[in-house]
């Protein structure tokens, strides 16, 4: 039985880094009709960025989040303003191949300052928490409570604030947010920048018990595409829910079946739900 | 109020707007007829800054509005509710006529009472205020859209086709609260198809033919032309 609740642990730490990178994926999604491919780069950045505040300039791990948070906003921002932006009127599959670009711009500009070795980022909590036979360790407490803080505060941005209702109206109608005065490239700038801030705070959250290298995107990125896929392209809580059922299939069929076949499992559950449903979980659509 | 000096308008080597010159004054109700495709929406978009005229002049109270982002606009007090409605379906009716207040939300204390005002213009909304706003029927809809772009507090309110789709009952409505709302002091522009209808509420009235304004002229004397008959009224 302890194994079990273990696997549900292991299942929510997993879910809420997924959720959190598939939430700024369909974020931009839906506002902007990107698939950011260059999203898992941000992600890697992030964790790079992380490991460079803490480990060359010393600063404590909330620090070292925070800054990282703030460098990959201004990145991400910066890839709308100088990529996307310049290429909006472009036929659709230009700003794909751009995206891509992206990516294989800032994993090589990694590599050139640290290297493709594998690092560890050290967190300070380190520690074990025993409930009665239930283990946890306190980065994956840190990793569920941060991720589940994370999404309400988002939520109530969205839903409370009119800054945060712009981005909610934008993916709505483009047109309706463009009659009531809402300035799209706010809105664009705005929703890469939330997206960069998701995608490095999951990074620091998870490199301490992973590693950190310049490749590290790559599986990240493509269950979240797996995700936003699953949930429904630019939903929010269909990439909530898709993180977490990802999350507990990856554990608990690690688990159960192999730990080898770990990554398939998403991919198998993508061809069979999309068998079932190919407008995906939660698709938008009611009118 | 508004003037427009020799707009032009070109989608690529198509051109769809030739050589507008149309002037509003402040206070009136002045309506546009045309057939579908005549180039009504295209003038509209290019007042609201949805569209790049590629000559001419755009005033508004002496501003400039050409090349002006839409967004400007709006804050400039030109808005439009558009063809279609183009509301935020998943969004309550309450929280799309607040968007509507996107420009001026610092202002809570002014969105509010513009908010009981709208809904005494349309109270059947007062009921809906928490559905959906996709779930309602056309006529609702467009009062949703029509009540949204009164929350931006219109100096000008451009209004493309609001009778489009619905029932005759329902559009007698929507014509008397166009009415009201200008009476109430808002300067409004009407493009209709519903020609004797918007006739009978407005000042006056230009005519567009394939993207050329052919014709001008005061309520009388657009009601009482022959060719204006037979185009837009059928009779």
């Amino acid at each position: 039985m302890n194994l079990f609740f273990q696997q549900i642990i292991n299942g929510l730490t997993l879910g809420s880094i997924y959720g959190l990178v598939a939430l700024g994926l369909t974020l931009v999604y839906g506002i902007l009709h990107i698939p950011n491919f260059a999203h898992g780069a941000l992600y890697m950045v992030g964790a790079f960025m992380s490991y460079f505040f803490m480990t060359d300039l010393g600063v404590h791990y909330w620090v070292a989040m925070a800054g990282s948070a703030a460098v990959v906003a201004v990145l991400a921002i910066l890839c709308e303003r100088l990529v996307f932006h310049p290429l909006r009127n472009s036929p659709p599959i230009h700003d794909k191949i751009a995206a891509i670009g992206i990516l294989l711009f800032l994993e090589a500009v990694v590599q050139m300052f640290w290297g493709s070795d594998f690092r560890r980022l050290s967190s300070p909590f380190t520690g074990i928490m025993n409930f009665d036979g239930l283990i946890i360790p306190e980065q994956r407490l840190l990793i569920i409570v941060g991720a589940f803080v994370l999404v309400i505060a988002l939520q109530l941005f969205l839903r409370k604030t009119m800054t945060g209702a712009t981005i909610i109206a934008m993916a709505q109608s483009r047109e309706g947010a463009f009659l009531v005065g809402i300035d799209a490239n706010r809105v664009a700038m705005m929703t890469f920048a939330i997206s960069g801030v998701l995608a490095a705070v999951a990074a620091s959250l998870y490199a301490p018990i992973n590693l950190v290298y310049p490749a590290m995107g790559h599986l990240v990125i493509m269950k979240a595409f797996v995700i936003i896929i699953l949930g429904g392209m630019g939903s929010i809580p269909g990439a909530i829910a898709g993180g977490m059922i990802i999350g507990f299939a990856e554990a608990f069929g690690g688990f159960y079946i192999s730990t080898a076949y770990k990554d398939i499992i998403a991919f198998g559950l993508l061809v069979l739900i999309l068998s079932v449903r190919p407008q995906g979980l939660f698709a938008k659509g009611a009118h | 109020m508004l003037q427009l000096e020799n707009v032009d308008v070109c989608y690529g080597s198509f051109k769809a707007l030739t050589d507008i010159s149309m002037t509003v004054d402040t206070g009136e109700l002045v309506v546009l007829l045309g057939a579908n495709g005549a180039g009504k929406t295209t003038l509209f978009n290019a007042i609201s800054g949805l569209v790049k005229p590629t000559g001419g002049d755009i005033r508004f109270e002496d501003k400039h509005l050409n090349g002006m982002k839409p967004s400007a606009v709006v804050s400039g007090g030109v808005v439009q509710c558009a063809e279609g409605r183009k509301l935020f379906p998943q969004m309550s009716v309450q929280q799309n006529l607040m968007m509507g207040a996107y420009v001026h939300r610092r202002d809570r204390e002014g969105n509010r009472k513009r908010l009981n005002e709208v809904l005494e213009l349309f109270p059947i909304l007062e009921d809906k205020a928490s559905q959906p706003a996709g779930s309602l029927s056309g006529g609702q809809q467009q009062m949703v859209a029509i009540g949204r772009a009164m929350m931006s507090r219109p100096r000008l309110l451009i209004l493309d086709e609001p009778s489009l789709g619905l029932a005759p009952l329902v559009v007698r409505q929507m014509f008397e609260t166009i009415r009201q709302i200008n009476s109430l002091g808002t300067t409004v522009l009407l493009a209709e198809q519903n020609a004797f209808a918007a006739l009978k509420i407005a000042d006056r009235a230009y005519v567009m033919e394939n993207g050329r304004l052919v014709m001008d002229g005061d309520r009388e004397t657009m009601l009482g032309n022959e060719e204006v008959r037979k185009a837009y009224i059928g009779a």
